[in-house]
Parts: C-alpha cells; sequence; structure tokens
C-alpha cells in the first residue's frame, strides 16, 4: 500500500515540473515560436527562487523572483527573435547557455560556492493540507498535502485549456500559429501574439523552477534543470500542445522518475534509474513516431 | 468628381534594390469598380499593399477623402473601412467560417483573456451571409468547403467590419469560368450600395466586363487610366506589355509518333477513403503535348507525385517507353522523366546555393563526365563548362556562375531549371505549371521552348490552371475533376468554354 | 565576402562591448580583464599551445554540429558521441597495449567507431522508425552521460582516485608532444581539410549541402536522401568521437569524471556562430578555445571568477548571430532607401 502511495506522489513531483513547463511551452508553440528555452528559463527561475527565498526569507518573493528570473529570459528572446528577427532555434540555444553560464556564474558570485547552493535561511515553499481529505485512506494521503505548486499546476492546466480554446486570446494565438498572415490582415499583430505568448511561458516556467529549487528540493545546484525543459518539449509535440495531453504525458513521465527513485531503493545504481526518464521519453517518441508513420502511409 | 482615395506620388522599393512601385499617382471614386491591370511584377499588389498598410511606402501620401492618411498596419485601413483580400486565400483552414470572420473583432462575454460569445458570432455572421445573399454555414469547417467558397468567406470576413472599400488581388484566378459571372453579380451588387472595389487582374477579358474605370501598370510605373468603355482588349494590352501582343498559337502541325508514356487505373486514396487519384489512365506520344486542365486540387498533386516517385499510387501502373517505372527509385525514373515543377524555390532548385550547383543536379548522377573517382569526386571543370553552355543557350542572364540562384530573376530561374531538364536527354518531360508567375516575355519564351520539345520528338505532359495557355501550345487537352479524368480533348475541336464546362462538374449536361 | 568578414568582426566587437558593459555592472576593470583574458591565452607559446590543445575538441565538435546542420540532420548529440569516443579509446587503451605506431592509431579509430555508433543508433531510430533526430540525440546525450559515469564510477573505476576516474591508459596511446606543441593539434587541423574537401569537392558533400538546404529538390533531383542522412549521421558522430578520444589521448590519458559536461553545447554553439562554414568553424573554435584558457589565467590576477567565460560565451552567440543577420537586413534597407529618395526626387 505505501509502495504504491510512494510511487504516486514520486509521480506527481516528477511530473509537476515538466507540466508547468510544457504548459508555458504551449503558448508559444500555439503561437507559432519555434521556443527551446525552457530549460533556460527553468533554470533561472530556480536560481532566482533560492536568491529571492533566501535574502527575505520568504517563499513568496522566491517565487516572484523566479517568475522574474524567467523573464528576463523572456525579454531577451523577445528582443532576439521578435524584434530583431533572428533564428529561433538559434535564440533558444544561446540563451539555454546563457542560463547555464549565468546561474553558474552567480552561484560563484553571489553565494561563493561551486556546484550546490543551500541554506537554513531559504523558506521553502509548503505543502498544503486538507484535513478533511486526508482522513481517507489512499486517496487522502495522495491528494493532501502537496505542494503548493502541484495544486497551482492542476490550476493551470484547466486554466491553459480555457484561455487556448475558450477565449479571444486563444483564438488569436492559435492563428498566429496555424497563420500569421491571415492573423496580421485581420488587423491583429501576430507579433504582439507572439510577445504576449513568451511572457506567458515565462510565468509558468517561473513556476517550474520555483517548484524545482523550493519544492522538490530546497536548494539550487548547477544545471538543476538535467534537461527537464527537452523533455517538456517533447511532451508539447507528442500531444500538438493540447493541455490535457501534456498533463497526462508529464504524469507519465512523472511515473517513470518516481520509478526510478524506487528501484534505486532495490540497489540498482543511481545512473541507471537517472536514465528513465529519457529511455521513456525515447518510448514515448518512439509511439508517435510510428502513429505519425501510419497516418502519413495512409494519406498517399 | 474629387476622388474619395487618392494616391499621390508613391514609391515602395523592396531591399535591397527592387523598384516595385515608382512614383504612382491614381484616384478612386466613391462606388466605382476599379481594375488595376499589369503583368506579373508590374506592381499592382504592391500598390494595394500599401494603400493597405501592409506593406510599408518609402514616400509618397495617401489620402482619404482629401485628407492625408497614414496606416501603420492593415487594422488601420479596416478602421477607415478599407478591406483587401489577398491572392492567396489567406484563411486558417482549421477554423471554422465564423471564427475566420469574427478573428480579430470577436464578440466577448468578458473574463480573463476575454471569453469568446460564439453563439452571437454565429448569429452576427449569419446576418451578413443573408444581407449579400451569400450562401454559406457558418459553422462549416473551412477546409472543408471549395475554393469559390473561401473567396466569400475572405470577402464577408471585410463586409463583417463594415468596409466601404473592397481591393481584390486577382480573385478570378483560383476560379472557374462558370463561377466567376456569380462573382461579378456579387461585386456589381455592393458596387451599386455605394462600395468602391479596386480589381487587380491581368486578364483582360474579365476587367473590361466589370470595371468602369481601370489603371494600367508596368514595371511599377502608371501607364494611364482609362474609362472601360473607351478602350478595347488590344490597346490595354499594348499598354501593359509595351509592344504588340500576340493571342494566337504559333504551333504548327507535327506528326505525333510512338507512345511514350501510359498510365493505367492509377488511383490514389486518401486513408478516410476518399479518391483523389480515380482510376485514371491516359498516354502521350512522341512529338505530343498533352494539356491537363483542371481547377488545382483536383488530383494534379496527386498525379505528379505519383510520377515522380515521390508518393506511391494505391492501385494501377505507370510505363514509360513500355517499361513500367511505379518500383523503380527516383533517380531511375530521371534517367527517363525530366521535370519542371510549379514551385521553383521548393521543388525546382536549391535558392542559396550556387547556379553551378542547381545547373548539374540529376545531370550530377547521371553523367559520367561530372565525376571522377568512380564518383566519388565531382568533375567541376565539366560542371563549370555545363554551366555556361546552358546559361548560353538558354539565354540566362547571371552576374556569376557562383552567385546564389536566388539572385536570378524569375523568368531566369525558370530558364534554367527548364533548361537543365530539357539537357537530360529523356523522352518524357513532365511540367506542373511551367509559366506562374512569370511575365509576358518569359512565357512567350518557355512556350517556345515547350514546342521545340515537341519538335524533337519528345513527349510532353503539361498541367496548367491556365487554359489560354494550354489552347496555344497543347495538341490534346485532358480535363481532370475530382481526381478522374473527364474529357479528352482535341485541341483544336473544342473551346474555352468547353473545357471550363468540364472543369467545373465534370461532365457536360445539356 | 567582405560583408560577412564584416559583420562578423563587428558582432565580436558588439559582443565584446557587451560583455564589458557586464563586467562594468559587475564591479570589474574590463579592460584589464579582457587583457588578463588575452594574455593567459594568446600572450607566448605557452599560452598559445595550451589555446591551440584546448580548441581541439571545440573544433572537432563544432566541425560535427557544421556538417550536420548544413546537411539536414539536426544532430545535437554531440556531447554523447564525445564521450562514447573518449569511453571507446579510454576501454582500448586500458586492455590493449601496442607500440605507439599501431596503438595511437588503433585508438583513434576506437573513438571515431564509439561516435558513430552513437550517432548511428539515433540515425537509426529515425531510419526505422521515424523518430525525429533532434530529440532522440539530446536524449542519448543524457544516456550516455549516466552510463559512462556508471562505467567509471564501478567497473573501471580506478580505486587509487578520490572521484570516479579510470586509470591512465596505455602509455604508447598518448598524443605525444612535437616541440611545445600537441600533435592533436596537427591531427584537427588536418580533420578540418578533409572535413573541406568532402563537404565541398565530393560528389556526397555536393548532395548532402544541397539536402541541407532543399531536400525536397535534393529529392527530386535523384539524390540518395536517406542514404545520405545516414552517411552525415554517422560522419558527424565519428567527428565527435575523434574529439572525445583526442581530449583522453592528448590530456590527462584517462577518463575522468564530467569530461562530458565541459563540452556540452561548445561544439553546437561555434557552429551557430560560424553559420555552419567549415573555415568559420575552426576560427571561431580556437576563439571559444582562447576565452576558456584565458579565463582560468585570468581568475588568478584578476579575481573575476573563471565562469564569466560561459556568460561570455552565450553573449557572443546571440549578438554575433544577431549581429549578421541584421547587418544583412540594414544593409538592404539602406539600399532600398537610397533608391526609394531618388526615385521620388
Amino acid at each position: 500500500m505505501n509502495i504504491i502511495v510512494g510511487l504516486i506522489t514520486g509521480m506527481i513531483s516528477g511530473a509537476t515540473p515538466i507540466l508547468l513547463a510544457a504548459l508555458g511551452g504551449a503558448f508559444t508553440f500555439y503561437a507559432g515560436i519555434f521556443n527551446i528555452a525552457m530549460e533556460g528559463m527553468m533554470l533561472m527561475a530556480a536560481f532566482f527562487a533560492v536568491l529571492g527565498s533566501f535574502l527575505f526569507h520568504s517563499w513568496l518573493v522566491g517565487l516572484l523572483f523566479a517568475i522574474a528570473g524567467a523573464m528576463i529570459l523572456a525579454l531577451i528572446f523577445i528582443f532576439f527573435s521578435v524584434t530583431l528577427n533572428t533564428d529561433e532555434f538559434v535564440t533558444g540555444i544561446a540563451l539555454n547557455l546563457f542560463a547555464l553560464g549565468s546561474t553558474t556564474y552567480l552561484l560563484r558570485q553571489i553565494f561563493k560556492v561551486k556546484g550546490v547552493f543551500t541554506s537554513k535561511l531559504i523558506d521553502s515553499i509548503p505543502n498544503i493540507h486538507f484535513p478533511l481529505i486526508e482522513k481517507i485512506p489512499l486517496l487522502g494521503p495522495v491528494v493532501s498535502g502537496r505542494n503548493l505548486i502541484v495544486y497551482l499546476a492542476v490550476i493551470a492546466t484547466i486554466f491553459c485549456y480555457y484561455l487556448v480554446f475558450k477565449t479571444r486570446f486563444g483564438l488569436r494565438l492559435r492563428a498566429a500559429g496555424y497563420n500569421p498572415n491571415s492573423l496580421d490582415s485581420s488587423g491583429v499583430r501576430t507579433s504582439r501574439m507572439r510577445i504576449q505568448s513568451l511572457l506567458l511561458c515565462a510565468v509558468f516556467c517561473g513556476l517550474a523552477g520555483a517548484f524545482l529549487s523550493l519544492g522538490y528540493v530546497t536548494l539550487f545546484a548547477e544545471n538543476m534543470t538535467a534537461g527537464r525543459g527537452w523533455i517538456s518539449l517533447a511532451a508539447i509535440i507528442l500531444v500538438d500542445g493540447h493541455p490535457y495531453g501534456i498533463a497526462l504525458i508529464s504524469l507519465l513521465f512523472g511515473f517513470f522518475d518516481g520509478l526510478g527513485l524506487f528501484l534505486q531503493g532495490y540497489g540498482v545504481s543511481s545512473q541507471f534509474t537517472s536514465m528513465v526518464p529519457y529511455i521513456a521519453t525515447l518510448g514515448a517518441l518512439y509511439v508517435y513516431a510510428r502513429r505519425n508513420r501510419e497516418r502519413e502511409r495512409n494519406a498517399l | 468628381m474629387d476622388d474619395f482615395i487618392s494616391l499621390e506620388h508613391m514609391v515602395k522599393v523592396y531591399p535591397p534594390r527592387v523598384l516595385a512601385v515608382d512614383n504612382v499617382s491614381v484616384g478612386f471614386q466613391k462606388g466605382e469598380i476599379h481594375s488595376i491591370v499589369g503583368e506579373n511584377g508590374a506592381g499592382k499588389s504592391t500598390l494595394m499593399k500599401l494603400l493597405y498598410g501592409l506593406v510599408p511606402f518609402d514616400s509618397g501620401v495617401v489620402k482619404i477623402n482629401g485628407a492625408a492618411v497614414h496606416f501603420r498596419k492593415p487594422g488601420d485601413a479596416i478602421a477607415m473601412g478599407i478591406g483587401m483580400v489577398h491572392q492567396e486565400i489567406e484563411l486558417i483552414s482549421q477554423y471554422t467560417v465564423w471564427e475566420n470572420v469574427v478573428l480579430g473583432a470577436e464578440p466577448v462575454r468578458g473574463g480573463i483573456g476575454g471569453t469568446l460569445d460564439s453563439a452571437r458570432a454565429i448569429e452576427l455572421v449569419r446576418r451578413k451571409i443573408d444581407e449579400f445573399q451569400f450562401n454559406l454555414d457558418p459553422s462549416a469547417q473551412v477546409e472543408r468547403i471549395s475554393v469559390a467558397a473561401l473567396q466569400k468567406v475572405e470577402i464577408l470576413k471585410l463586409l463583417y467590419r463594415n468596409v466601404s472599400v473592397l481591393i481584390l488581388d486577382e480573385p478570378t484566378s483560383v476560379l472557374t469560368p462558370q463561377e466567376i459571372p456569380q462573382l461579378f453579380a456579387e461585386l456589381k451588387r455592393l458596387r451599386d450600395k455605394d462600395t468602391t472595389i479596386l480589381f487587380i487582374s491581368h486578364r483582360l477579358d474579365e476587367v473590361l466586363e466589370l470595371s468602369d474605370r481601370i489603371t494600367v501598370m508596368r514595371k511599377g510605373k502608371k501607364i494611364a487610366t482609362v474609362a472601360a468603355s473607351e478602350t478595347n482588349k488590344e490597346a490595354l494590352a499594348q499598354m501593359m506589355v509595351g509592344r504588340q501582343v500576340i493571342f494566337t498559337s504559333k504551333r504548327t502541325p507535327h506528326p505525333r509518333g510512338d507512345r511514350v508514356f501510359e498510365a493505367k487505373g492509377l488511383s490514389v486514396t486518401r486513408h478516410d477513403g476518399l479518391k483523389l487519384l480515380d482510376n485514371v489512365s491516359f498516354s502521350v506520344h512522341a512529338g505530343e503535348i498533352v494539356g491537363i486542365a483542371g481547377v488545382e486540387g483536383n488530383g494534379q498533386f496527386e498525379l505528379v507525385n505519383s510520377v515522380m516517385g515521390l508518393a506511391a499510387p494505391t492501385s494501377g501502373s505507370i510505363t514509360v517507353n513500355g517499361g513500367g517505372i511505379t518500383k523503380l527509385s527516383i533517380l531511375e525514373r530521371r534517367k527517363l522523366i525530366s521535370f519542371v515543377p510549379q514551385d521553383r524555390g521548393k521543388m525546382g532548385a536549391s535558392l542559396p546555393a550556387s547556379i553551378l550547383d542547381n545547373a548539374i543536379m540529376t545531370h550530377h548522377r547521371l553523367e559520367p563526365r561530372f565525376s571522377a573517382w568512380r564518383g566519388l569526386v565531382l568533375n567541376y571543370r565539366n560542371a563549370r563548362a555545363f554551366t555556361d553552355t546552358l546559361a548560353k543557350r538558354f539565354s540566362v542572364q547571371m552576374a556569376s556562375r557562383q552567385s546564389p540562384f536566388r539572385s536570378l530573376s524569375g523568368g531566369n530561374q525558370q530558364k534554367l531549371i527548364l533548361g537543365r531538364e530539357f539537357l537530360l536527354s529523356t523522352p518524357f518531360f513532365l511540367m506542373d505549371q511551367p509559366t506562374r508567375g512569370l511575365d509576358v516575355g518569359s512565357i512567350e519564351y518557355v512556350h517556345g521552348e515547350i514546342l521545340s520539345m515537341r519538335e524533337a520528338n519528345r513527349a510532353v505532359l503539361l498541367i496548367s490552371a491556365d487554359l489560354e495557355e494550354l489552347f496555344l501550345i497543347a495538341d490534346r487537352i485532358l480535363v481532370m475533376h475530382r481526381g478522374r479524368i473527364v474529357a479528352d480533348l482535341v485541341a483544336e475541336q473544342t473551346n474555352i468554354e468547353e473545357v471550363g464546362r468540364y472543369m467545373l462538374e465534370g461532365k457536360i449536361t445539356a | 565576402m567582405t560583408r560577412r568578414i564584416l559583420s562578423g568582426v563587428l558582432g565580436v566587437v558588439i559582443a565584446l562591448v557587451v560583455g564589458a558593459i557586464i563586467m562594468l555592472i559587475e564591479g570589474y576593470e574590463p579592460l584589464a580583464t579582457y587583457g588578463a583574458l588575452a594574455q593567459f591565452s594568446l600572450g607566448g607559446i605557452g599560452p598559445l599551445t595550451t589555446t591551440l590543445k584546448n580548441s581541439v575538441p571545440l573544433v572537432l565538435t563544432g566541425l560535427s554540429a557544421a556538417i550536420a546542420f548544413a546537411s539536414g540532420p539536426v544532430n545535437l548529440g554531440q556531447p554523447g558521441q564525445l564521450v562514447f569516443g573518449a569511453l571507446a579509446a579510454t576501454l582500448g587503451g586500458l586492455y590493449i597495449s601496442l607500440p605507439p605506431v599501431l596503438e595511437i592509431p588503433l585508438l583513434l579509430l576506437l573513438a571515431i567507431a564509439g561516435g558513430a555508433l552513437w550517432s548511428g543508433l539515433a540515425g537509426l531510430m529515425k531510419q526505422a522508425f521515424g523518430m525525429s533526430e533532434f530529440i532522440v540525440t539530446l536524449m542519448l546525450n543524457m544516456i550516455a552521460d549516466f552510463f559512462t559515469a556508471w562505467v567509471i564510477a564501478y567497473p573501471l573505476m580506478d580505486r587509487k582516485a578520490f572521484s570516479p576516474m579510470t586509470p591512465p591508459i596505455a602509455r604508447s596511446g598518448w598524443m605525444p608532444d612535437i616541440g611545445p606543441l600537441n600533435s592533436s593539434v596537427l591531427l584537427m587541423l588536418a580533420a578540418v581539410v578533409v572535413m573541406w574537401f568532402v563537404f565541398q569537392r565530393w560528389r556526397a558533400g555536393y548532395e548532402w549541402r544541397i539536402t541541407g538546404q532543399n531536400s525536397l529538390f535534393a529529392r527530386l533531383g535523384g539524390c540518395d536522401v536517406r542514404g545520405n542522412f545516414m552517411a552525415v549521421m554517422l560522419v558527424t558522430g565519428a567527428l565527435a568521437g575523434l574529439a572525445g578520444g583526442l581530449v583522453v589521448m592528448g590530456g590527462p590519458h584517462r577518463f575522468l569524471k564530467g569530461l562530458g559536461a565541459n563540452y556540452a553545447w561548445d561544439g553546437i554553439m561555434i557552429a551557430i556562430m560560424a553559420n555552419n562554414g567549415l573555415v568559420e568553424t575552426l576560427i571561431y573554435g580556437v576563439f571559444v578555445a582562447a576565452i576558456q584558457t584565458g579565463a582560468l589565467g585570468m581568475e588568478l590576477i584578476t579575481n573575476v571568477p573563471s565562469e564569466i567565460a560561459q556568460v561570455l560565451q552565450a553573449v557572443l552567440v546571440l549578438v554575433i548571430v544577431a549581429t549578421r543577420e541584421y547587418a544583412a537586413v540594414v544593409f538592404d534597407r539602406l539600399a532600398a532607401r537610397r533608391q526609394a529618395r531618388e526615385r521620388a526626387a
């Protein structure tokens, strides 16, 4: 019984950052931007979350710092990609490098350490308990007592769906990706929608990064996102950006993430258990490619 | 009468140095149908895009009712009651008709991001449809409706925004001859309600029939504005091209030889069971030009893909010189088939590559003189000589062999592709819209070359959406309709109206 | 051509100015910092040869990325292919001992094979199942990283060492020094020349280039697009593998922990700066190596942390690319405006 609860809570923790980053990326995906900067945005956010929380001993400030950190990258992305028309792929790669380099540099510069920074002064994001639900066996310990960001992620998924498919904003956002010329000649500037989508992406990646450094653990480590941004990109591609699909895929990755930790308890060396989410991504890609190929074969 | 809209001394240079609009001044009156005519590249579309705020201009003044205005984006123009329908239909195929119509001016109920009020949007769109008798379903998915209906949606989109000036860029190029009168009737009805219509076209018969006044442009300059009642086709053509144009065929009788190409029972079925190509059988003989007429999207794409080997047909066979090619690789097919695609930049050339690199494509595999060391290394000396011969023989104007292909003008690009394919010694020639987007001089050149291939006893299959072109050079005309060949006509024994009927209805009804 | 050099130089200058502004904000002396950077990377035979030696993996992975990007395949797997090449060479060097004339070529071949194996795996997934190589190579990077971390922590661990690493490889497999210069530099230069020749003069290179620019055109022209894809994957993997082998054989002579992480995105970054040009890759590769090499010395005398080199690199990529692309637009617009003014007058 405890094993199952453990696996499920592990799955939820593993899924949350990927889900949030992928939801953010979904906005840019719909807006027609090839955005691969989620990794960098998350990393910046994770660092600034720790910085804010450390300086002000408040997780709320940490959260705001996280969003601001991701926002810095989004603004640079906007300046280069939307204003100067620099290639999106190049901008994304450079920004990921920039995030990696500057967080490493700032870690050394501000906290005078290399590798990892942790401190008692860092206020982590609280877990939320629902006293009534908690009593329910099996369901209770899973639903209650999770980190605040986890609940935010659930709300964000629904919000994302509503925004993309039910609102004027969403209609224009998707139009920017489907046919930018059509949107422009309808009197709405595509570049504006793209800018807005990048800002939204930064907010979501900010939450994801804050969860990593103030929720999942309470520390900042160099390159602590460890490819989660890329996995979230894969998740977006696999379900064509649909928020509910992203949620499902993220849970799947979360499951494998949790499974890895679980296997570690059984003596499998950590190097192999750490591979599990990436192998799972390859598996998901395989299924996606097969489905696509069948569709194509039928199409012609 | 004062002009409602006037454009004064408009100049537009596309970077780096394409002078698209060269000091043009022209005025439009309220409630007139005013056509802008000119060849491809004459600047007529650009001029309208300057007015619409889609393309920024370098100098000039736009005045409405005598007051200078400056539109920075189409939204500004729409707010002033000016709307434009582009040549390429730019609707969002994933959206419904109403979603396309209201996009950018959506009725909302408030809330974060503005919750769409879809019931009201549908109602508003339906009301506009009824008002202008457009016969459309607001909830239809755009990817499932006909081209003529798409155009109506584009117009509706503007009427929904209450525009009083409609700019239409070559709206008839995607319509069959039978759909055009209906569009014209709708346009005249709009004019009678005091809408100003600016109509861009290069089809002179249509322009004469529809317009009140006509402005002729050539090479970015305005040549003249004339009343439609005071001019005729020949005079317009002369102003447009700058010299006399012959509207008759230069085709002389030529005996046809053996059968070279044959398609038998060719079918392509989509995953949902729709037959995109339905049991197509025909043959092309040596020394014969066979034209395929049809509205785009009636199976031409699938036919080309099947012949070239980009996609395998569901059933049926293709033979060239008696040998089946359906199982062959593309390279093996290219020993038998020369191919001029409809989209130069997408299928016919690599734009950033040098002219030389583009010239030797396919030859580099088929001709031993282009390689050394058993095909490992390319022989650039021979490649250079070949490029020069090709450029000379097909009069390609180029700065140097090493300049990028994209630096060539459209006509020169097409000449190079045509020459490259012509010099492959193949028995069969497939051409997909080889003159699309070219100016009159280049079109005449391409037609001359196609006819000389016929003289050289090669079998030519010419797919074209331009009926006049087919009647100028084809010996036989096949009509494609919904994936099937519905007519096989000898050019001399048919006429444009009959072919148009087949294109639209797939059969002749009495 | 001159315009290309001009916008490249302009990009570097702007990037250095941006870097200087960052240093000023951080309270450092930009000129002194850059001076130290140059002094420890280019000032004299010692620093210069060190820079050149450090440039070997950068240039080779850059070459790998440049050839891949210019030919179509989005091979982002240089880090994984590099560690696999390094691992293969290390394995050979641990278990096989031959005279240097045989040992060195053997280890190099093993490194090449190791890299090609890992990129070939990605290529195969694309060919057989249609899985996009873009994400596959990224995932394989992570997997390769964990796998080699395991190998040096368990089966091949040097029990005498404090952190995970293998024992040193056979002495005969060390890349010899020629005077002050390590011979791996010569191999790198040879690789650039050979790849240039393949890319510009071979029929395969011609097809790779055209396929990278417009694969549909190449396919219709009769090029073997599928075969070329696999060939490019293998060749670019081999180059990254060679880089890994040379890192081991020219440097620490063993597989150290974190060997791959040091070069993670550098090759891709250099290829992007070089706009996938092969000669440009060599130039930018040495340039980046100079920054990285100089940064370590700079830290000693200016107390600017060496990590600033990483920030500087990212700024360089962005600014160089943006300058190049934007400069072209500006040049064209200026020409257009000049002509427009003439017509309006």
